[in-house]
C-alpha cells in the first residue's frame, strides 16, 4: 500500500510544555489507523499539526510525497484533508443543508455538489429529515453525523475524526462506529481516527499507536492490540 | 401619526444599513469599529465633491462612495487591524486602534473638506402630498433604496458563497478554517463590505441633511446603541435596532419638541433600563 501521511519526528509546544516529543507514525493509502492514549497523551495535537492550526517545533509532515508542516489550514483542506473537530463544531445558527455547503467550500462543481449531498444524505438518513433545521437544535449524535458528513463534502483523501463518540449516547457510538467502517470501505478515503474509547478505536482501526504523555509507547495491527496484556492494562481497563 | 412614522421608517432604513455594517465586522474579527461614523463621513463627503462639486450624475456619486470605503476599509483591515490581532492577544488593543482610527479620520476629513456643513443639489424636487403624509420625492427615493440594499445585502450573507463563509467565520473560527476559509481574505472582505455600506448610507444621507467633519463620532455612538437594542453580531438585530432607534427619534422630536432637545436623553435613559433588563439586546446571543 502507497504511504498518504507521513509523520515524522515531530516535536511541538505550548507555553514551554511538550505536547509532542519526537512522534512517527503513518497512514498508508485507503487505511484506518487509531490513536488511543489519556488525556493530554498528545493525540489532539497531532491532528491540529496535520491539519495547521498548531505550528510544529521540529521535524517534517509528508501527505502524498509532498511536505505540509508550515501550510495554512486551509491550504491543507484543499490537498486533501478533511478534519472533524472535537466538541464537533457545527456552525450552531446555519441549517443542515448549509452547513454541508460548507463542507464543499473549496468545490466548485454545482451538480457534483449535489451528488455528494444525497451521498451524504442516504449515508446518514437522519440528517434528511433535519434538512433544513438549525444544526445547534439538533441532538449530540446528530450533529456528530452532521460534522462528518460536512467533512465529506470536500471529498477527502483523509479524514481526521477527534473523538467522535465523545459525549455521544452509547448507542449512537455504535452507529458512528458502523459509518466510520463504511466510508473507509466505500468511499475510499482513508481515516486517522482519534478516541478516547480505545475498544472502539481498535475495533473499527486496521492499526493503531498507542500514545503516552506526548510519544508513541506501542504500535501495531488493531486486532492484535485489542489482546495485548500492556494495552488491556494501560488503555482498555475498567471498560468492558 | 403616519406623518411620524413614515419619517421614522425613512430614517430606521438609513440606520439599519449603518448598524449592519457594524454588526458585520463585530461578528467577523470580534472588533468593535469605533471609527464607523467616520467611515459614513467619509462617504459623505465623496459623494458631495463628484455630485456636488463635479457636477456627476448622483449614481455615479453614490458607486463612488461605495468603492472608496470599501478600499478604506479593506486597507484598515489588512495594515491596521490584521497587524494588531496579530501581535496582541488583548481586545482592548483593537479597541484603542479603532479609537486611534476615529481620530485619525476625523482629522483627515477636517483637513481635506474643512469644517463646514455641506449640502448638495436635490436629487430629485417635488413632495408627495396625501391627507396623512408630507414626504419629499427624495427622501422617498433615499428611503427606497436604502430597503433594497439591505434586502440585497441580507440576500448575499444568505445565499451566496461568500455570505456563506462569512457567516461560518462568524459562528466557529476553527470549524470556517477547517472548510478551507480564509481567515485573512474573509476577514478583509467582510470589513470592506461593512465601511462600504456606511459610505453608501453617507453618499444617500447628503443629500437630505448635508454632511460636516464633526458628525462622525455622533453616528458611531448612535450605531452602536442600534446594535446594542438588537443585540451585537446578529444581522436581525442591526435592522430591527436601525428602525426602533428612527422610530423612537421620529416620534421623540414630534412628541417631546416642547421640552426642548431631550429626545437622545430619554432614548438614553430608556436603553440603561432597556438593557439593564436585556444585556444582550433583543436578538443577541450571549458571547464567550
Amino acid at each position: 500500500m502507497d504511504q498518504l501521511l507521513r509523520f515524522q519526528d515531530v516535536k511541538l509546544y505550548y507555553d514551554h510544555v511538550y505536547a509532542l516529543k519526537g512522534v512517527s507514525l503513518e497512514v498508508k493509502e485507503g487505511e484506518t489507523v487509531a490513536l488511543i492514549g489519556a488525556n493530554g497523551a498528545g493525540k489532539s495535537s497531532i491532528l491540529r499539526a496535520i491539519t495547521g492550526l498548531q505550528k510544529i517545533r521540529e521535524g517534517q509532515v509528508h501527505f502524498r510525497g509532498q511536505r505540509i508542516d508550515g501550510t495554512a489550514p486551509d491550504e491543507i483542506v484543499r490537498m486533501g484533508i478533511s478534519m472533524v473537530p472535537e466538541g464537533r463544531r457545527v456552525f450552531p445558527y446555519m441549517t443542515v443543508r448549509d452547513n454541508l455547503m460548507m463542507g464543499a467550500f473549496t468545490r466548485g462543481d454545482r451538480n457534483e455538489i449535489r451528488d455528494s449531498i444525497d451521498m451524504v444524505l442516504t449515508r446518514f438518513p437522519r440528517l434528511k429529515e433535519r434538512y433544513s433545521q438549525q444544526a445547534g437544535t439538533m441532538s449530540g449524535g446528530e450533529q456528530q453525523m452532521l460534522v462528518i458528513g460536512r467533512a465529506l463534502m470536500s471529498r477527502p483523501r483523509l479524514l481526521l475524526l477527534d473523538e467522535p463518540s465523545l459525549g455521544i449516547a452509547p448507542k449512537l457510538v455504535q452507529d458512528i462506529a458502523r459509518s466510520i467502517v463504511a466510508i473507509n470501505r466505500d468511499e475510499g478515503v482513508s481515516v486517522l481516527l482519534v478516541e478516547q474509547n480505545s475498544r472502539m478505536a481498535l475495533r473499527v482501526s486496521q492499526r493503531a499507536y498507542a500514545l503516552s504523555t506526548g510519544s508513541v509507547a506501542l504500535s501495531g495491527n488493531s486486532a492484535e492490540m485489542l489482546t495485548d496484556e500492556r494495552v488491556r492494562k494501560l488503555y482498555l481497563g475498567g471498560e468492558l | 401619526m403616519e406623518q411620524v412614522i413614515a419619517n421614522g421608517l425613512y430614517l430606521g432604513a438609513q440606520y439599519a444599513l449603518i448598524a449592519l455594517g457594524l454588526t458585520l465586522i463585530f461578528a467577523l474579527m470580534n472588533v468593535l469599529n469605533f471609527a464607523h461614523g467616520q467611515l459614513y463621513v467619509l462617504g459623505g463627503f465623496v459623494t458631495y465633491t463628484i455630485y456636488g462639486q463635479l457636477g456627476l450624475p448622483f449614481p455615479v456619486a453614490l458607486v463612488c462612495s461605495g468603492l472608496t470605503l470599501a478600499v478604506v476599509g479593506a486597507a484598515i483591515e489588512k495594515y491596521l487591524f490584521r497587524t494588531v490581532i496579530r501581535r496582541s492577544v488583548r481586545e482592548e488593543s483593537t479597541m484603542l486602534l479603532a479609537a486611534a482610527i476615529a481620530f485619525f479620520l476625523d482629522s483627515v476629513i477636517l483637513l481635506l473638506f474643512g469644517e463646514k456643513q455641506r449640502g448638495v443639489p436635490k436629487i430629485i424636487d417635488g413632495v408627495f402630498i396625501s391627507d396623512a403624509v408630507i414626504l419629499p420625492y427624495d427622501r422617498i427615493l433615499v428611503g427606497v433604496l436604502a430597503v433594497l440594499m439591505i434586502a440585497a445585502f441580507v440576500l448575499f450573507m444568505q445565499y451566496s458563497k461568500p455570505g456563506r463563509a462569512m457567516r461560518a467565520l462568524a459562528q466557529d473560527r476553527i470549524a470556517a478554517q477547517l472548510m478551507g476559509v480564509n481567515v485573512n481574505r474573509y476577514s478583509m472582505i467582510g470589513f470592506a463590505l461593512g465601511a462600504m455600506l456606511a459610505g453608501v448610507v453617507g453618499g444617500l444621507l447628503v443629500t437630505i441633511t448635508g454632511v460636516n467633519s464633526g458628525i462622525g463620532g455622533p453616528i458611531s455612538i448612535k450605531a452602536f446603541l442600534m446594535v446594542m437594542i438588537g443585540g451585537a453580531g446578529v444581522v436581525g438585530g442591526a435592522i430591527a435596532g436601525g428602525f426602533i432607534l428612527g422610530m423612537m427619534e421620529s416620534v421623540g422630536l414630534t412628541v417631546l419638541r416642547e421640552f426642548g432637545d431631550v429626545t437622545y436623553l430619554v432614548i438614553f435613559a430608556l436603553l440603561m433600563v432597556f438593557l439593564s433588563i436585556r444585556p444582550n439586546g433583543l436578538m443577541g446571543k450571549p458571547w464567550g
